[in-house]
């Protein structure tokens, strides 16, 4: 009984993540990263490792609790722990620097499926990351504010100084233009 | 142009912001035109690209702030407890091991102890002193004094533990053993004729297990002793004989001399092969002329017929330790009893061998 009502508070901190709930964030990263630390720490990582590592999986978490098929069924702690060893299972295959594997580590990792989802939700976001960084002003905050903040193209016009609310969106138009070329010549749907 | 054209009216499409005409339309174009269709497509997937990548910076920030609130020291001080767990476990070892070695010293000790307390109380139950215990009831001192207030002759009581004692001077002196005597409160010699006489113990020895007893009442009248104490050694296969009180009449037995050391290889001691009985301690060992050889003492339990008698040497030195002045009578040297049948002997000797009788 113990264990279900364990789950059922993770579903409702789950859910409060997907809302953007700040609280139910700062509980579920406060809970767990001590022991991902911990892993990292015991396997020759280092702070920096583990916090990266760790962000990394709350953001696969947040993903995935994004889309409505994502159903908790296993303990928050115990799916980003999955993760995280997963992660850093991959980083440590790849790195320069060849580690022999840890032998807790060689298991079947439970949470693959997952991440293949995850490599390519995360092309997309480096390419989406340099698309907007080469992207210049005003073009940048007039996309990021308008499709991210959500400010009405009213709002857009004042800050920016258009005479009116359509000068803007023509700009706005002509930016997005930019970065559809951008992102698209590197990224085939 | 048509581009912004083509843009605005995707946007506005998607956003819902056209009036049911201008969707009809547009939608007809959708279908006709693969490359509109295409662009509105790559629309929708570039404004939900840009969504998730905002909100991943939001969440990416967030957390950069969550993580800069963590107590970083206290979590790196919990998540490598590696090396304090190894001192805590070498001490906790430490402890047990120690735990465990001060048992094993304990035990080992006191099975020690105890196979030595056990040797000990083997080696003293093989002996026992043949002194007999007359009543096992108590009586106070009290009682007893008014006892002897009353009656001036033999308490009525017959005393809490027996011996033998032996007359060894002409005026009152009576030797026997030191465990027949130990811890009296007072010593009473009776005769064969049952005449008692109130004595005291003037000098004991407890290494010889010989006590020297004065006889102080007045009313006994010295006799002169008929018999001699030889100090020579008695040779083994040597014929000895006693008299002594195992029961309140006075009983002979006859026997050798066994061994010259005694129990446990005791040098002062004889073995001896004669009845011996609670009640012996003390009688004098004689050998075939009446001539006093040894005294008896003990026997041992494990074995029949092994009895010991401490060396008359021992009372020879005994004798010239005590001190001088207290012996006032005279030394017999002259045996009168060399050629005379045992029976004669016995009857001229047992007026001198005297039931020791204890109270405590």
């Amino acid at each position: 009984m113990k264990h279900n009502l364990n789950i059922e508070r993770d579903r409702e901190l789950l859910l409060g993540l997907t809302r953007n709930d700040d609280k139910a964030l700062s509980t579920i990263y406060v809970e767990n990263f001590p022991a991902v630390l911990r892993m990292v720490l015991q396997h020759k990582g280092s702070e920096d490792d583990a916090k990266d590592l760790f962000q990394e999986a709350m953001i696969i978490l947040y993903e995935k609790a994004q889309t409505s098929e994502f159903d908790l069924y296993s303990k928050l702690k115990t799916y980003l722990y999955a993760i995280c060893r997963h992660l850093w299972l991959k980083k440590l295959q790849s790195g320069s620097w060849q580690l022999s594997l840890p032998e807790e580590l060689e298991e079947v990792l439970p949470a693959d499926n997952h991440m293949e989802d995850h490599d390519k939700k995360d092309e997309q976001f480096r390419i989406m990351e340099q698309s907007m960084g080469s992207m210049g002003e005003p073009c940048k905050t007039i996309l990021e504010d308008y499709y991210i903040r959500k400010l009405s193209m009213a709002d857009i016009a004042e800050k920016f100084g258009y005479t009116n609310a359509e000068n803007a969106k023509n700009q706005k138009y002509k930016c997005l233009m930019r970065l559809k070329k951008l992102f698209f010549d590197k990224y085939k749907l | 142009m048509n581009d912004l054209n083509l843009i605005r009216d995707i946007e506005r499409y998607l956003e819902g912001d056209m009036n049911m005409q201008e969707k009809a339309a547009f939608e007809k174009l959708c279908e006709s035109d693969p490359v509109v269709n295409e662009q509105v497509k790559a629309h929708q997937h570039i404004t939900a690209q840009l969504e998730s990548y905002g909100r991943r910076l939001a969440l990416q920030e967030k957390m950069d702030h969550i993580h800069a609130s963590l107590d970083m020291d206290m979590l790196r001080d919990a998540a490598t407890p590696a090396p304090a767990r190894v001192i805590s476990f070498r001490r906790r070892l430490l402890t047990n091991v120690a735990a465990a070695a001060c048992i094993a010293l304990v035990t080992s000790l006191s099975t020690i102890a105890l196979i030595q307390k056990a040797n000990r109380q083997k080696t003293t139950a093989q002996y026992e002193d043949v002194r007999r215990v007359l009543n096992n009831i108590q009586r106070s001192q009290n009682a007893l004094i008014n006892d002897i207030n009353n009656k001036k002759r033999v308490p009525a009581n017959p005393g809490t533990y027996g011996g033998t004692g032996f007359a060894i001077t002409d005026n009152g002196y009576v030797v026997t053993n030191y465990h027949v005597v130990a811890g009296a409160d007072s010593i009473y010699i009776q005769n064969t004729k049952g005449e008692a006489y109130k004595a005291t113990s003037v000098f004991e020895d407890i290494s010889s297990d010989l006590a020297i007893l004065k006889i102080t009442d007045s009313t006994f009248r010295s006799q002169p002793i008929p018999y001699s104490v030889k100090f020579q050694k008695a040779l083994r296969g040597e014929k000895v004989f006693t008299l002594g009180y195992p029961r309140d009449e006075i009983v002979y037995g006859e026997g050798y001399i066994s061994a010259q050391t005694g129990f446990n290889g005791d040098s002062a001691a004889y073995q001896v092969s004669i009845p011996v009985n609670p009640g012996n301690s003390g009688a004098p060992l004689m050998d075939a002329k009446g001539d006093v050889v040894g005294i008896v003492t003990g026997k041992q339990t494990t074995a029949d017929g092994i009895a010991f008698a401490v060396k008359s040497a021992q009372l020879k030195r005994l004798l010239e330790e005590m001190p001088k002045e207290k012996m006032g009578g005279k030394w017999n040297h002259k045996n009168r009893l060399e050629n005379l049948t045992r029976v004669e002997q016995i009857k001229k000797l047992e007026d001198f061998v005297y039931m020791v009788k204890v109270y405590n």
